[in-house]
């Protein structure tokens, strides 16, 4: 077992048209012994090639690739130890399961037959698979295949999973089961485990760690939570979450956040943390919207209420404020407060929930209070 | 299924008009294309008297029928049937399998300079036959014997003395014969593979890279068993391009006992009289390999072509 480590790797594509074009850049991570780090990211943002450098299938412009002391950049993607899990599964249509699963044995270790066998049986039954294994892969459904797909890696017994939106071609209700299954396997078997996807709440439930991309650079590398709670900056903030947190731009004056359609007063503290910039963007998470009876703080404002979406627990509401340009934003309440489209009600954004941002650069400035976050944690 | 477990007259009545009319227009295109078919074997089993005093397409029956002409033509053509064999078989293997292996080699694999090599190969298809019928004899009766001759007699000069000389037989003709099929064929079996292959999903290939898998262990294991309709597909149009030949074979083979079926059919036709019951068994007979290639590979063909 092994630690994974990329450091500073950068992936430039030439195109006849466009030139260079810098699809990963500069990204360095430490993906440690064992540990479930999920990449994330827009379409194009360069995380399937990130992956595929780590698979070996495609070269590394520069920077490094190390599996514990190794450097693997220049190995071919057999030596490398590790295993893919593809999206389209990528199995061999003519092959049985069990000659599919053995293959990679076959091809790039010397075991004899038996061991080989004996070890896709295990394989086949750790996954639940052996009843079909005699099978081919046209005669199974998607999550069967699925589970081909991932038996293949697991044979191999490799250093590093490497899984490419893995669960990206099943329907919503397996891969709510498959998601849970994972990270049961990835437990079971401690394998380091290199997990590409564009759905944050894939991420944001499997994961040690998650990895944010945007346009080839790491935005930020850290834990679900802190992803969530202290962004380094906004489009981790609003790439993390779902609905989305809500961005107003704003400027300084003084100690208020002064918007189109509203006035933020600052209270001292906070806003000596806020250092000299003046052009900067406000951050409220929906669930942190509070809809209050009547005014009562500096922070309530006046909205009115455009859609509601019900959740069951929750409902999600899309709202407008009253005064000046009419901007849009969401708020999430219980699933049993009773709004309607039209409603006239008032929002309080709460300053210990507030994240700032410099609204040029898009760094975070300011996160909201973890001191009230674990309150609410430790309260529930 | 139909409802009705009635007669099949009232299965008739329940199809309905168009279908009916459907039918009898596949009808009139089987006995369409069938005529000519029935025309020559009818003819091939008639007598000159009989073939003269019925039409072409009415099989004769009693006094007109004869099977002398069938076994003069299958007499004439056997050698030349057993010599189209040892030459268009060979050739059309080869002809597949580096057509394969070239068109796996130009999609699956990277390396620069692909598209001028994919280019090459496709004007190799539209050189016609003719234009290369000089170059082509001029290699095989002066150039590539002088090359051989001066070789051997050169380098085992102590055992041959400077004496041996290319062996000039049909047989060696044949093999001559069945390389030149063989390069022509490549070209377009490349072009064929090569389409077939750009629809073979990279990431299956990736994964059998990840899985240890060398580029020739990818061909055979992989690329290979799945192009086994594609190969039914090559071989019986390469298969049939080869073994109808004339051209190649009138110009290469000048040994009248190593002669391919075309060439033996061509002494079937013609002379002073023109016997056509003769001429007519000689082309069944001579066609019936191409027919039995398509019996055996059709449904392979079938899989190949919709694919």
């Amino acid at each position: 077992m092994a630690q994974l480590t990329l450091d500073d790797i950068t992936k430039i594509f030439y195109d006849d048209d466009e030139g260079e074009i810098r699809a990963v850049d500069s990204v360095s991570v430490d993906i440690e012994d064992g540990e479930f780090l999920c990449v994330v990211g827009p379409s194009g943002c360069g995380k399937s090639t990130t992956l595929r450098m780590i698979a070996g299938l495609e070269d590394v412009t520069s920077g490094e690739i190390r599996l514990g002391d190794r450097v693997i950049n220049d190995q071919p993607p057999a030596q490398r130890d590790v295993a893919m899990v593809f999206q389209s599964y990528a199995l061999y249509p003519h092959m049985t399961i069990r000659r599919n699963m053995a293959f990679g044995l076959e091809q790039s270790t010397d075991l004899p037959k038996d061991e080989i066998r004996e070890r896709v049986d295990d394989a086949a039954q750790l996954l639940g698979i052996d009843d079909l294994i005699d099978r081919k892969p046209g005669e199974l459904s998607g999550g069967q295949q699925q589970r081909v797909a991932l038996g293949r890696a697991i044979v191999r017994d490799p250093e590093v999973f490497l899984m490419d939106e893995p669960l990206a071609n099943l329907d919503a209700k397996l891969r709510a089961d498959m998601r849970t299954e994972l990270q049961h396997l990835q437990e079971d078997l401690d394998v380091t485990t290199v997990y590409v996807t564009h759905d944050q709440t894939e991420a944001m439930t499997m994961s040690d760690r998650i990895a944010i991309l945007n346009d080839g650079k790491l935005q930020q590398a850290a834990t679900p939570l802190e992803c969530y709670h202290e962004p380094n900056n906004r489009f981790v903030a609003g790439f993390v979450g779902e609905p989305a947190m809500n961005f107003f731009e704003v400027t300084r004056e003084g100690e208020t956040l002064v918007a189109g359609d509203f006035e933020y007063p600052l209270s001292a503290s906070v806003a000596d943390t806020l250092g000299a910039e003046t052009d900067l963007t406000l951050g409220v998470r929906p669930e942190d919207v509070e809809l209050v009876a009547e005014p009562g703080s500096d922070h309530d404002y006046d909205a009115v209420v455009d859609v509601v979406e019900p959740r069951g627990n929750e409902n999600t509401v899309h709202l407008h404020f009253e005064a000046g340009d009419h901007e849009s934003f969401i708020a999430t309440v219980e699933g049993m407060r009773t709004v309607a489209a039209g409603d006239a009600v008032t929002v309080r954004f709460p300053e210990e929930a507030i994240h700032v941002f410099d609204g040029a650069t898009g760094e975070a400035i300011r996160n909201r209070d973890m001191d009230t976050v674990e309150q609410i944690e430790s309260a529930v | 299924m139909s409802t009705s477990t009635g007669s099949p007259l009232s299965t008739l009545r329940e199809m309905g008009a168009r279908r009916i009319g459907l039918y009898l227009v596949l009808l009139a295109g089987i006995v369409f294309y069938l005529i000519p078919v029935e025309t020559a074997v009818a003819t091939m089993f008639k007598t000159q008297q009989a073939f003269t005093a019925t039409a072409p397409y009415v099989p004769a029956l009693g006094e007109g029928f004869s099977v002398s002409s069938a076994i003069r033509a299958w007499e004439t053509l056997r050698p030349g049937l057993v010599d189209s064999m040892l030459m268009a078989i060979p050739a059309t293997i080869l002809s597949a399998l580096f057509g394969s292996l070239a068109a796996y080699g130009l999609t699956t694999i990277d390396w620069r300079g692909q598209v001028a090599v994919v280019v090459l190969i496709i004007a190799g298809i539209f050189i016609p036959y003719q234009a290369v019928l000089v170059p082509l004899t001029t290699f095989w009766f002066q150039i590539w014997p002088g090359l051989v001759t001066g070789f051997v007699n050169t380098v085992f000069g102590f055992v041959t003395g400077g004496n041996w000389a290319y062996p000039r037989s049909g047989n060696v003709q044949l093999i001559q014969l069945t390389i030149t099929h063989a390069a022509y064929g490549i070209p377009i079996c490349t072009l064929l593979f090569r389409s077939y292959y750009q629809a073979i999903s990279d990431e299956m290939i990736e994964a059998a890279r990840l899985d240890g898998a060398t580029a020739f262990s990818i061909y055979k294991n992989i690329i290979f068993p799945l192009s086994l309709p594609m190969f039914a597909v090559t071989l019986i149009y390469q298969f049939t391009q080869v073994y109808n030949d004339l051209l190649f074979a009138l110009v290469l083979l000048n040994d009248p006992n190593t002669q391919v079926a075309t060439q033996r059919l061509v002494r079937l036709t013609g002379g002073v009289q023109q016997d056509f019951t003769l001429t007519m068994a000689g082309a069944v007979i001579a066609a019936l390999p191409t027919l039995l290639v398509y019996i055996f590979f059709g449904e392979q063909f079938a899989k190949g072509v919709a694919e």
